[in-house]
Parts: C-alpha cells; sequence; structure tokens
C-alpha cells in the first residue's frame, strides 16, 4: 500500500471494497471452468484478508459486498440481484455466515497477536524501568524513572505525588509540562487514603481524565501514580490498568528498598551517635575529675594543714592546682570546639595571612610549656599569604604542638616548617619521640583515639580538631612516622579563591 | 601619689574575691560592682584610675557598659573576656575598651595590663618624656627617628617606621587591625588588613632574631597585635 494514496482509500472499507472487486475479477477468470462453490471460495480468501488487515467492519463490508457480487455476477439471472433458484438464497445465507465466523475469528486471532505484542513490549518495559529503578539511590530519581518510562509506555502524562510530613500529598516527579491540577491531587489524596485505584476503567471516579493508582508498601501507603492518558478510553478494558498497576507495584518496591535503606542508615547513625555520646561521657567524666581531684585534694591541704606544711611543699601543692586547672582550661576549649566543628556552627573567618605570624602566636600561647624544648621553624621568605581563619589554624598548631610535647621526652626537638606547594602551603611538626605504633596513623584522627604513652592525659579530641578544622579549609591532615625516628603531622591550606590585593611598596 | 583606684565590674563573686586578693594585696583601692547599672554609678561616684569590665553581665552588655563610660570619660578599661571570643573582644576594643585579658586568667597576666594602663594614662600627662622607647634590646629614637637592635642601628621604610611608632605609642596595649590599618595607611585603607600582616612581617625579619618567635611584635590571633610591655 502506498503512502501517497488518498486517505479515504487507505480505509479499511476502501480496502475492502477494492478485495471484493478483485475477488470479482478473480471469480469472472474462474467461472468458465468451475462451480459456483469455487467462485465462493475466491471471495471468501478476499474476506480473510481483509478481516486480517482491517479489523471486524470493513470484514462485514466485505462480506455482504461478496454475497452481493456474486448474486450480480455469478448467478442466473445474471447482472441482476433477482434470484431464479431458491436454493441459491441458501447459498447467500451460508456464505454471509461462513464469511461473518471467518472475519470474527480472524479478528480474534489478529487482536491476540497484538495484545501479545504489546504484553511483550510492556514486559520488556517492565524489565528496562526495573533494572532502572534497581540502579538509582534517591527517591527523586526513582520517582523520575518511574515518571518517565510509565509515560513512555503508557502515552500519558505522569505524575508521581508522595507525602508530606503530614500526609498530604505532593507532587515529586512530573516529566510532562503541564501543571497538575488540583482535581488530580484531590483524586490521588482519595486513593492515598483508600488504597485503591481510582479513575477511568476502575469503578470509581470513572468520569475522571485521570487514573491514579496507589504505591502500596508492606506498612501502608508510599504515595499515588497518576496518570492522564491521551486517548480517553485508553482503560477502557481491564487489561492497561492491570499493567499499570504492575508498574506501579515496581516503582513502589523500588521506593520501599530505597526507604528502608534510609532507615538502616539513620539507626546506624543512631547507634554511632549513641556510642560516642558514650564515649564523650566516659572521657568527659573522667578527665574533668582527675583535675578536679587533684584541685580539690591540694586546695584542701592548704586550708586545713596550712600552718604545718612548710613553704616548698606548699608552693608545689599550689603549682598543681594551677597545671590542673589549665589542664581541665585546654579540655573545655576542646570539647567547646569539638561541639562547634560538629553543630556545623563554625563559622570560618578567612583573611589573608602570612604564616609565620600564625606559628609565632601559636610557638608564643605555648612559651612556657616549650621552655625546656629546641624549636626549630623555618619558613621560606617568599612563602604566599593564606587564606585563613587565624584563630582556628592558630588552634590546629597548638593542638600539633601540644601533642608534640606530651608525646615525647623532655628535652627531645620539635620542628615546624612550612613549604609553598602547586596549590597550597604544606606545614608540618615533626618530633623526635617514640612515633606512632604502625598502622595507627589515620586512627589517631578519630576521637576519643589516645596514645599509649601518655594515656589519659587529654580527651583524645585535639587531633580530631584538627581535622575538623583542616578540612574546613579545604585541606588534608595527616600523619607519618619519619624514617629517623619520631613523626611528623602534615597539613596542607590550599590556595583559593583571588589572591589579595598587592601590598603597595614603600620606599 | 596615692593609691590607685579600681572599679571591677563582675558579677562572679569567685572572680571578684580572687580579684579582690590579688588587687588589694598590691595595693589597689577597689570597689566593687555585681551589675552594670552598678558599675556605671561606682566609675560616676569613684573616679577610678582603672575600670575592669566582665563582658557577661547579668543586666547590660558588658560592651554597652563601655559605650556609656566612653560618652563621658577616658579612664582606662580593661575587658574579661573568654578564648574563643575574639569577635566580642575587637567590639569591645572598639567600642572604646582599651585591653583585654582572656579568662581563665593568671593574676600577673591581669596585673600587667592595669600598670600598661595606668602607665598610659601617667604618659598621657607629660608627653615629654616619650623621646625615646626602650624595650628589651629594641631602642626606638622618636626624636630623630632611628631605630637600633643591641649596637646596630636599622634602617626602615616609611611605612614601616610609622607602624612600628603606633604600636610604641600603644607599648603593651592591644592594637587592632583596624586602629593600625587607620592610623597607619589612613581611613580610605581599613578593609585592606592583610597590609598590616605584611608589613609586620617585615618589621619582624628587620627587628626580631626569630621573626617566628617573636619577642616584641607580639600577634593576637584575631584581634590585632601588641609591642610586648616589660
Amino acid at each position: 500500500m502506498s503512502r501517497d494514496l488518498p486517505a479515504w482509500i487507505r480505509t479499511g472499507y476502501a480496502q475492502a471494497l477494492a478485495v471484493v472487486t478483485a475477488a470479482t475479477a478473480v471469480a469472472s477468470l474462474m467461472f468458465p471452468f468451475f462451480e459456483l462453490p469455487d467462485l465462493i471460495m475466491a471471495y471468501l480468501l478476499g474476506i480473510v484478508v481483509v478481516a486480517m488487515r482491517h479489523g471486524r467492519g470493513p470484514s462485514l463490508l466485505a462480506s455482504v459486498l461478496s454475497v452481493a457480487a456474486l448474486d450480480f455476477f455469478f448467478v442466473p439471472p445474471y447482472f441482476t440481484f433477482a434470484v431464479s433458484d431458491v436454493r441459491h438464497l441458501f447459498t447467500f445465507a451460508v456464505m454471509l455466515v461462513v464469511g461473518l465466523v471467518i472475519s470474527g475469528l480472524t479478528v480474534r486471532i489478529r487482536r491476540q497477536a497484538e495484545a501479545a505484542r504489546e504484553r511483550e513490549q510492556r514486559t520488556a518495559a517492565l524489565y528496562a524501568m526495573s533494572r532502572d529503578l534497581a540502579q538509582a539511590g534517591a527517591v527523586e530519581d526513582l520517582v523520575a524513572i518511574a515518571a518517565r518510562h510509565i509515560a513512555g509506555v503508557f502515552g500519558a502524562e505522569v505524575a508521581v505525588f508522595l507525602p508530606d510530613a503530614a500526609g498530604r500529598l505532593r507532587v515529586s516527579g512530573y516529566p510532562g509540562q503541564l501543571e497538575v491540577e488540583e482535581t488530580a491531587l484531590e483524586l490521588g489524596q482519595w486513593v492515598f487514603e483508600h488504597l485503591q485505584p481510582a479513575g477511568p476503567g476502575t469503578g470509581t471516579s470513572e468520569e475522571s481524565r485521570d487514573v491514579c493508582v496507589p504505591l502500596l508498601g508492606h506498612r501502608g501507603p508510599l504515595g499515588v501514580v497518576s496518570i492522564r492518558p491521551e486517548r480517553r478510553d485508553a482503560f477502557k478494558t481491564s487489561e492497561p490498568l492491570r499493567q499499570l498497576e504492575t508498574f506501579v507495584n515496581q516503582t513502589a518496591l523500588a521506593l520501599e528498598r530505597e526507604r528502608l535503606a534510609g532507615e538502616a542508615q539513620d539507626a546506624r547513625v543512631r547507634a554511632e551517635t549513641e556510642r560516642l555520646r558514650n564515649a564523650l561521657l566516659t572521657s568527659v567524666s573522667h578527665d574533668l575529675r582527675t583535675p578536679l581531684a587533684t584541685i580539690t585534694g591540694a586546695a584542701s591541704t592548704i586550708l586545713e594543714n596550712g600552718s604545718r606544711l612548710d613553704d616548698q611543699t606548699r608552693r608545689e601543692l599550689l603549682e598543681s592546682v594551677r597545671e590542673e586547672a589549665e589542664r581541665l582550661n585546654r579540655l573545655v576549649q576542646n570539647l567547646l570546639e569539638m561541639t562547634r566543628l560538629e553543630s556545623g556552627a563554625l563559622q570560618l573567618r578567612k583573611e589573608w595571612h602570612p604564616l609565620e605570624e600564625v606559628i609565632g602566636a601559636a610557638l608564643g600561647r605555648l612559651a612556657k610549656r616549650l621552655a625546656d624544648r629546641r624549636i626549630t621553624t623555618r619558613v621560606p621568605p617568599d612563602l604566599p599569604l593564606v587564606a585563613i581563619d587565624d584563630v582556628l589554624v592558630e588552634q590546629v598548631l597548638v593542638n600539633l604542638l601540644d601533642n608534640a610535647i606530651k608525646y615525647t621526652p623532655v628535652g627531645t626537638p620539635i620542628a615546624n616548617m612550612a613549604t609553598p606547594t602547586d596549590r597550597g602551603v604544606t606545614v608540618e611538626i615533626a618530633d623526635r619521640g617514640p612515633g606512632l605504633p604502625r598502622g595507627e596513623e589515620d586512627r589517631v584522627f578519630e576521637k576519643f583515639y589516645r596514645g599509649q604513652p601518655a594515656g589519659g592525659r587529654g580527651a583524645g579530641l585535639g587531633l580530631a580538631i584538627c581535622q575538623g578544622i583542616v578540612k574546613a579549609h579545604g585541606g588534608r591532615i595527616w600523619a607519618q612516622n619519619l624514617p629517623e625516628g619520631g613523626v611528623a603531622f602534615l597539613f596542607t591550606l590550599p590556595l583559593t579563591g583571588a589572591p589579595p590585593a598587592a601590598v603597595p611598596a614603600d620606599a | 601619689m596615692p593609691d590607685p583606684v579600681v572599679v571591677l565590674i563582675e558579677d562572679e563573686p569567685q572572680i571578684r574575691r580572687f580579684l579582690r586578693a590579688t588587687l588589694t594585696g598590691q595595693g589597689y583601692r577597689l570597689f566593687e560592682a555585681t551589675s552594670g547599672a552598678d558599675g556605671l554609678v561606682e566609675v560616676g561616684s569613684r573616679q577610678p584610675d582603672v575600670v575592669i569590665v566582665d563582658l557577661g553581665l547579668p543586666d547590660i552588655d558588658g560592651i554597652e557598659v563601655i559605650r556609656r563610660l566612653r560618652e563621658w570619660t577616658d579612664v582606662p578599661v580593661i575587658v574579661l573576656s573568654a578564648r574563643g571570643q575574639e569577635r566580642d573582644k575587637v567590639t569591645a576594643l572598639d567600642a572604646g575598651a582599651d585591653d583585654y585579658v582572656s579568662k581563665p586568667f593568671g593574676a600577673s597576666e591581669l596585673l600587667a595590663r592595669i600598670r600598661v594602663a595606668l602607665r598610659h594614662t601617667a604618659g598621657a600627662s607629660h608627653e615629654a618624656d616619650e623621646a625615646a622607647f626602650k624595650l628589651g634590646e629594641l631602642q626606638v629614637d622618636l626624636l630623630h627617628r632611628r631605630v637600633f637592635v643591641g649596637e646596630r642601628e636599622v634602617h626602615l621604610t616609611p611605612i614601616e617606621y610609622k607602624l612600628l611608632t603606633t604600636l610604641v605609642q600603644h607599648a603593651g596595649k592591644v592594637v587592632t587591625h583596624q586602629q593600625l590599618l587607620r592610623e597607619v595607611w589612613g581611613p580610605t585603607h581599613t578593609d585592606q588588613a592583610h597590609y598590616v600582616r605584611v608589613y609586620m612581617a617585615h618589621l619582624r625579619h628587620k627587628l626580631e632574631s626569630e621573626p617566628a618567635r617573636p619577642r616584641y611584635l607580639l600577634t593576637e590571633p584575631g584581634v590585632g597585635y601588641r609591642l610586648a610591655a616589660e
């Protein structure tokens, strides 16, 4: 059939007419040599062809036309519709019935073949959707994938509604351009609450243009899929609705899987938070009590036995009160810092700084405790300015130096170094102490980790805080044991943003 | 000279007790107030030489107390504040406070700040004595604009010299970045805090034997600089 033919010729009825004409031509060629029943076969063949290609209406027309043509051309008296022999009426009747039965059967076979093909296509589409759903992670992705696939298969606008915290449905995925109408959302809400589909073909709200199917999970509805087919009669039979439900159920499974995975993740996070809280409580209560016990004990000794203590003892007691109070202060400072880092309340106040100055401030803060150490500091004079929050980076340096003091023997040297790299500045603080146990180089940055030799001297927060601050600056911190002994802690501060305005030189 | 008068505005009784012991033991006459409102009255009636204000008062914000004091008096004000509240410190200094001490602090630290404050009040009344400044090896001859470290004369650029003399004028007191920018570069450069840092680094390299462990030009992270006092 050429596509150039006028439209009316391409309709089934015109084709039926053409086929009957052809059958008549064949029959007229056969007429001199064959009996009437043989001619009938030619017409029946034509009816089968029409039924196969064009369905019920055209094959009906073909049946009637065939009987008429047979009567007109091949039954005496010829070229009239009159019938001389009554037996021929019976022939016509049988021919008509056979024609109708054949066309009926053929049409049904054709429909089944079509339905089978369609089913196959939808199965393939269902498979394609499941595969895509299996690869997606987030709820938004799942919803978008489902909407896209369902829209493609059913030739429809698709919207997915998911409930908000209050149980009201909200549009979540909608690939079409049209706004979702309020009525669609209302119907969706009804479906969500009654757990059954609604819309054409469902027995509920048949007059609606939208078909709504609930997304059912094991513990209740997860949402609703609403589709608006292009053809209003698309859901006239039960098959499309069943198909749609299959797609929707597949989507519901994927959503439920995602939800369960999310809940499992939340549970893990809660458990971890709980563990950390317990560790914090244990650590804090121990670390707070030890200095408090010393302070209380020393102070009460002086109060109660003041007159009987010699000057040196009293002085020693007072020294330990001060030292323990300072330790308590560092601990509280660390706890506050950690809390600020974890709550996300930390705001960087970045400005351009020469690192030498920040290192100097950290060394100044620890001057008393560094008195018996040999400190070497190497900062190249051409080191670029870095955009940092100086208060926080000073804290990193103080924590690292404090660790070096705590975990290495009195009198051993400590080296600070800053070196430029192509993307920023690397700062290194190296000691000549015992180093870290093999394999612990990463663990030391975990919260509440404490080094063994000086176990119990801190809350195990210092390095975790360093890591938090360095990360907030976009840098990296790590530790490495040195071949010549001792450990080096290194961190990077990336050069970010536009460099500062050049400092005007003066003569 | 009579004993210097100190007004302490602090609501924590334990801190008042400790300061009372420290200050009276050092020969100061101490008057205490437990709220901002009482403190303002006390300053008005006692005419103190130094005021110490806690930033966390129960009634009026400590910074507000400083603002109200500055409406009528130039008495030195020293602020008590916690570490980690650098922004509050800068606000207090901008509001007119002279210096701060971070809690927890030792007695010696606070006494040093008070001495510096008193010296500045005294210095203001006989300006002429301030022709030379000496601190350890560092000598600044303000009259002839010459700077020495030990026997060696150090040549400074005009900005470096201005920066150094600004710090000398406030010797022992903290000076904020903004203050330095205003006084050295003028009011139009106050958003270029890194100018100060770069020139301060130059100064350290010229004046300090170990620029990364300065003896004279000290950094107060997040706040500003302090020329060591003694």
